[in-house]
C-alpha cells in the first residue's frame, strides 16, 4: 500500500480512535496525536522532520491552555491503545499493520519525550523562582529588621515625652 | 435495482450464490409507496421462488390498495397477512406446490423519522446507529421458541440439529402471526433488511463495518452480497439498505470545505491587499523584490491559514509565526517590525473574510472565527518567542545577582539531600504514588502465545547483538521489552518496576533525562528493525512488533511519569518559598502601619515652643 492510501485508510480511523462524537465541534483529546501519526505515515521513514516539531507545538499548546502533563500523557495512551486495536481490524495485511504500529510508536514515544521535556523546563523555571523569592525574603528580612529598630526608638521617644509631661 | 428518493436512500441487491441454480429471494424496493422487504421462498420443485414472488405481490396489491385508509402498522401487518394467505391458497390448489412458503422481512416509511418493520421467518432487520450494529428482529425458529421457553440453552441450542426449522412462515397457515415494531430514526442511521443467505455466510464485524463505511446505499448493499459470496456464498443472498437522511453539516464541516476552499480562491485578494498595506517595505524582508516578499510572506501564511482551516487545527500557522519571528530575532531583529508584519497580515485577512461575508454571511461568520482563531494562534507563538526571551534575560540576571552575591556574601553549603525539596535520605524514586498511571488497567498484549513468546525472545536476540558493547542501558531496556511484552496476564505493574530500574537516580534537567529517552528511541528503532530478520510468517512479525511496541509505550509512559514526579518536588519547595515571602510582606506591611502610627502619636507630643533641634523630632 502507498504512503498516500495508508494515510487515507487510517484517516478513516479517526472516529473510531478519538472521541470525536462526545466532543461535536470540539477537536477531541488526542487529536494532536493522531494528526502526527498521519503525519509521520504520510513521510514515513524513522525520522520524520517536523514531527518533532508539530508535536511540541502541539503538546505545549495543551498545556497552556491548563492541561496537565498527566493528561496529555495519557491521551496519547489512549490514542495509542486504540490505534493498535482498531489497526489489527481494519487492516488484512500484516505488512501494512506493521508500518502503522511503528509509527504510531514513533509518536506515542517522541509525545512523552516533550512531556518529559516540558517537565523539566517547568521544574528548571521553578528554580530560578524559588532562588529569586529567596533573595527577595533575605531583602524583606533586612528592611523589617530596620523597621524593628526604628519602631522600638520611637516607643522609647513617645514613652519619654509622657514622662516629661 | 437502485431506488433513490428525495430525503431517504435506498438500495437492494440480491444474488442467486454459488451452490444453488435459481434464486428464491425476492425484494420489493418501492420509494413511492415507502414499503421496501426482503423474501426468501422455500419449497421443492421451484416453489420457493412462486412462494416468494406470490407474496411480494399479494403484499404490492395490499398496501397499493389501502395505503392512506389503515394505520402502518395494521397497513404493514395486513400486507403480509395478504402474502401468506396468498401462498397458502396457491398451496392448496396445487399438489405440487405444497409446503412451499416464505419468510419476509418488511419496512414501511412514511416519514424519514419513521418507519415500521415487520417479520416473519428468519430474515432479519438490522439497525447500525453511530456506528454500532444492533439486530432488530429474533428469528422465528423453533430451537429459539425453546430457548424462550427455558428448554434449551444458548450453547445447546447452537448445536441443535434443527436449529434452522422455521416455527412460522408465509403459506404454512392462511394466517400468521406477524411481529411489529416501530422504530424512530435519528439522522444517518442505517437499517439493513437481509435473508439468511447474507448473515449465514458474512461475519457480522464485516457487515457493520462495511455499513459504517459512509458510502452509497447501492455500494454498500454490493459490497454485501460481494462479502457472502466471498464467505461461501452457499445460499440465495438479498440485502436492501435504508439510510435515514444525513445529519447537517456541522460548523466544522463547513469550515473544513467550503470555507477552506472560499478561503484558497481569494488568496491573490489577500496578496493584494497586503501589499497595498505596506508588506514589502517591512525591514524583514528587506532585500528582497516585492514578488519574493509577497511569496515568503504572504503567501505562506495564506497557505498555512487554509491547511488549518481544512485540518481545524492551528500547528500551521503556528510554525510559520514562529519561523518568521524566530528567524528575524535571532538575526538580533527588533520587535516593532514583527509587530507591523502581523497587523499586516490580520487587516488582509480581516478583508479577505469580509469578501467572504458579502457572498455568503453564515460562512463569512464563521470563517471569521476560523481566521480568528488562526491569527489567535500566531499572536500565541509570538508571546512565547517574547516570553522565552524574558526569560533568558531574567535568568541571565539571576544568575549574575547570584554570582555577586556569592561573591561578597559566601554561605554555608546547603545540606545534602534538600536540593530538590525532598527529605534528607528520601529518593524521590522511592515515593509510592505515580499520579498518571492506571494499574489496574491491563495491556494490550494479554494473553500472548508460546510461539509469540519465543519470536519475541528471537527479536531481543537480534536486537541485543545490533548493539554497541558498551550500549548498556540500550540492553536493559530491551531486556525489560522484553519482560513487559512476555508478561502475558501482565499490568502497568511490570512497565513501572521496570522503568524504576531503568531511571535510577538522576538530575532533574536536559542532561538528566535526555539520555534516557535517546536510549529509548533506539531500543525502539532496534527492536523494528529486528522484527524483519526473525523466521517467521508476516502475521507472527505484527503481532510481535504489536506486542513489543506496546511495551515500549508502557515502558516510556511509565518513565514519563517518573519524570514528571520528580519534577513535581520544585513546584511545591516553590510554593513554600512563596508562602514565606508572602507572610514576610505581611508582617512589613504591618510594621509599617505601626511605624506610621507611631509617627503619627510622636508627632503629636513634640513641643513647638522648643527651638528646632531640641524638639525630640525622629529624622527619616
Amino acid at each position: 500500500m502507498s504512503e498516500a492510501d495508508m494515510v487515507e485508510a487510517v484517516s478513516v480511523l479517526r472516529d473510531e480512535v478519538l472521541d470525536t462524537v462526545e466532543h461535536g465541534d470540539r477537536d477531541p483529546p488526542g487529536t494532536e496525536v493522531f494528526d502526527a501519526l498521519l503525519r509521520a505515515l504520510a513521510v514515513g521513514g524513522e525520522s520524520v522532520p517536523g514531527l518533532d516539531l508539530a508535536l511540541h507545538d502541539a503538546v505545549s499548546r495543551r498545556l497552556a491552555w491548563g492541561d496537565s502533563e498527566e493528561v496529555v500523557l495519557a491521551d496519547a495512551e489512549m490514542v495509542f491503545d486504540r490505534v493498535l486495536i482498531a489497526v489489527e481490524r481494519a487492516f488484512r495485511d500484516p505488512a501494512d499493520q506493521m508500518v502503522v504500529v511503528e509509527a504510531a510508536t514513533l509518536v506515542a514515544v517522541t509525545v512523552a519525550r516533550v512531556v518529559a521535556l516540558a517537565a523539566v523546563a517547568r521544574a528548571s523555571r521553578d528554580r530560578a523562582a524559588r532562588l529569586r523569592e529567596e533573595m527577595a525574603q533575605r531583602q524583606l528580612r533586612e528592611v523589617l529588621e530596620k523597621q524593628k529598630a526604628t519602631i522600638k526608638r520611637l516607643e522609647q521617644d513617645i514613652e519619654q515625652a509622657d514622662y516629661s509631661d | 435495482m437502485n431506488a433513490p428518493q428525495p430525503q431517504m436512500r435506498v438500495a437492494g441487491e440480491s444474488h442467486v450464490g454459488k451452490i444453488r441454480t435459481h434464486n428464491e429471494d425476492s425484494m420489493i424496493v418501492d420509494s413511492v409507496l415507502g414499503i421496501y422487504a426482503v423474501l426468501d421462498g422455500m419449497g421443492g420443485a421451484n416453489a420457493g421462488d412462486v412462494a416468494s414472488q406470490m407474496a411480494r405481490d399479494a403484499m404490492l396489491e395490499f398496501v397499493i390498495q389501502r395505503r392512506g385508509q389503515i394505520a402502518p402498522r395494521a397497513l404493514l401487518e395486513g400486507a403480509i397477512q395478504a402474502g401468506s394467505r396468498a401462498v397458502y391458497n396457491a398451496a392448496a390448489q396445487h399438489r405440487e406446490r405444497h409446503g412451499m412458503g416464505t419468510t419476509v422481512v418488511a419496512c414501511f416509511v412514511l416519514d424519514p423519522k419513521y418507519v415500521w418493520l415487520a417479520h416473519v421467518g428468519d430474515s432479519r432487520a438490522y439497525l447500525l446507529r453511530q456506528g454500532r450494529l444492533q439486530l432488530l428482529t429474533r428469528d422465528h425458529t423453533i430451537v429459539e421458541e425453546l430457548v424462550d421457553r427455558g428448554l434449551l440453552s444458548a450453547e445447546e441450542a447452537e448445536r441443535h440439529p434443527y436449529k434452522n426449522v422455521l416455527s412460522r412462515n408465509l403459506g404454512a397457515r392462511p394466517d400468521t402471526r406477524v411481529d411489529v415494531i416501530e422504530l424512530r430514526l435519528e439522522p444517518g442511521d442505517r437499517v439493513l433488511l437481509c435473508s439468511d443467505g447474507l448473515y449465514g455466510y458474512a461475519p457480522v464485524e464485516a457487515m457493520q463495518y462495511l455499513l459504517g463505511s459512509g458510502d452509497a446505499p447501492e455500494h454498500v448493499a454490493h459490497d454485501l452480497i460481494e462479502l457472502a459470496l466471498r464467505g461461501g456464498g452457499g445460499d440465495n443472498v438479498s440485502a436492501i439498505v435504508i439510510e435515514a437522511p444525513p445529519p447537517p453539516p456541522s460548523a466544522t464541516q463547513v469550515v473544513r470545505t467550503t470555507g477552506a476552499v472560499a478561503w484558497w480562491q481569494r488568496r491573490q485578494r489577500f496578496l493584494i491587499v497586503a501589499k497595498e498595506r505596506g508588506l514589502t517595505r517591512n525591514p524583514i524582508v528587506r532585500g528582497l523584490d516585492a514578488n519574493e516578499a509577497l511569496e515568503l510572506v504572504a503567501s505562506s501564511l495564506c497557505q498555512a491559514i487554509y491547511h488549518d482551516l481544512e485540518k481545524s487545527t492551528g500547528v500551521n500557522v503556528w510554525t510559520f509565526a514562529q519561523n518568521l519571528a524566530g528567524g528575524w530575532f535571532e538575526r538580533g531583529g527588533e520587535w516593532g517590525p514583527v509587530r507591523a508584519m502581523f497587523d499586516i497580515l490580520a487587516t488582509a485577512s480581516r478583508v479577505v473574510v469580509d469578501d467572504i461575508r458579502e457572498g455568503d454571511a453564515k460562512l463569512g461568520f464563521l470563517l471569521d472565527v476560523a481566521v480568528s482563531r488562526a491569527l489567535v494562534v500566531a499572536e500565541l507563538a509570538l508571546g512565547g518567542l517574547l516570553a522565552d526571551k524574558l526569560r533568558q534575560v531574567d535568568t541571565d540576571l539571576i544568575e549574575l545577582h547570584t554570582s555577586l552575591h556569592d561573591k561578597f556574601e559566601p554561605s554555608a553549603p546547603a545540606p545534602a539531600g534538600t536540593d530538590d525539596g525532598l527529605e534528607t535520605g528520601e529518593r524521590f524514586i522511592d515515593r509510592p504514588t505515580i499520579p498518571f498511571l492506571r494499574p489496574e488497567r491491563p495491556v494490550t498484549n494479554s494473553g500472548v502465545s508460546g510461539e509469540i513468546l519465543e519470536a519475541i525472545g528471537k527479536t531481543i536476540t537480534i536486537a541485543r547483538a545490533r548493539t554497541t558493547p558498551r550500549a548498556e542501558l540500550i540492553k536493559q531496556i530491551l531486556g525489560a521489552l522484553e519482560t513487559i511484552a512476555s508478561d502475558g496476564g501482565g499490568n502497568f505493574a511490570t512497565a513501572v518496576l521496570s522503568a524504576r530500574d531503568l531511571y535510577g537516580v538522576r538530575p532533574v534537567d536536559d542532561a538528566g533525562i535526555m539520555p534516557l529517552f535517546d536510549a529509548l528511541d533506539q531500543a525502539r528503532i532496534l527492536t523494528a528493525a529486528s522484527v524483519h530478520q526473525i523466521q517467521a510468517s508476516d502475521t507472527i512479525r505484527a503481532k510481535v512488533l504489536k506486542a513489543l511496541s506496546s511495551a515500549h509505550q508502557r515502558l516510556v509512559g511509565a518513565t514519563t511519569g517518573l519524570a514528571l514526579e520528580a519534577a513535581l518536588p520544585f513546584a511545591e519547595r516553590l510554593h513554600e518559598v512563596q508562602q514565606v515571602t508572602s507572610e514576610l510582606r505581611d508582617q512589613v506591611a504591618a510594621a509599617e502601619r505601626r511605624r506610621a502610627e507611631l509617627e503619627s502619636k510622636h508627632a503629636s507630643s513634640i513641643d513647638y515652643s522648643l527651638p528646632w533641634g531640641q524638639r525630640g523630632t525622629t529624622e527619616w
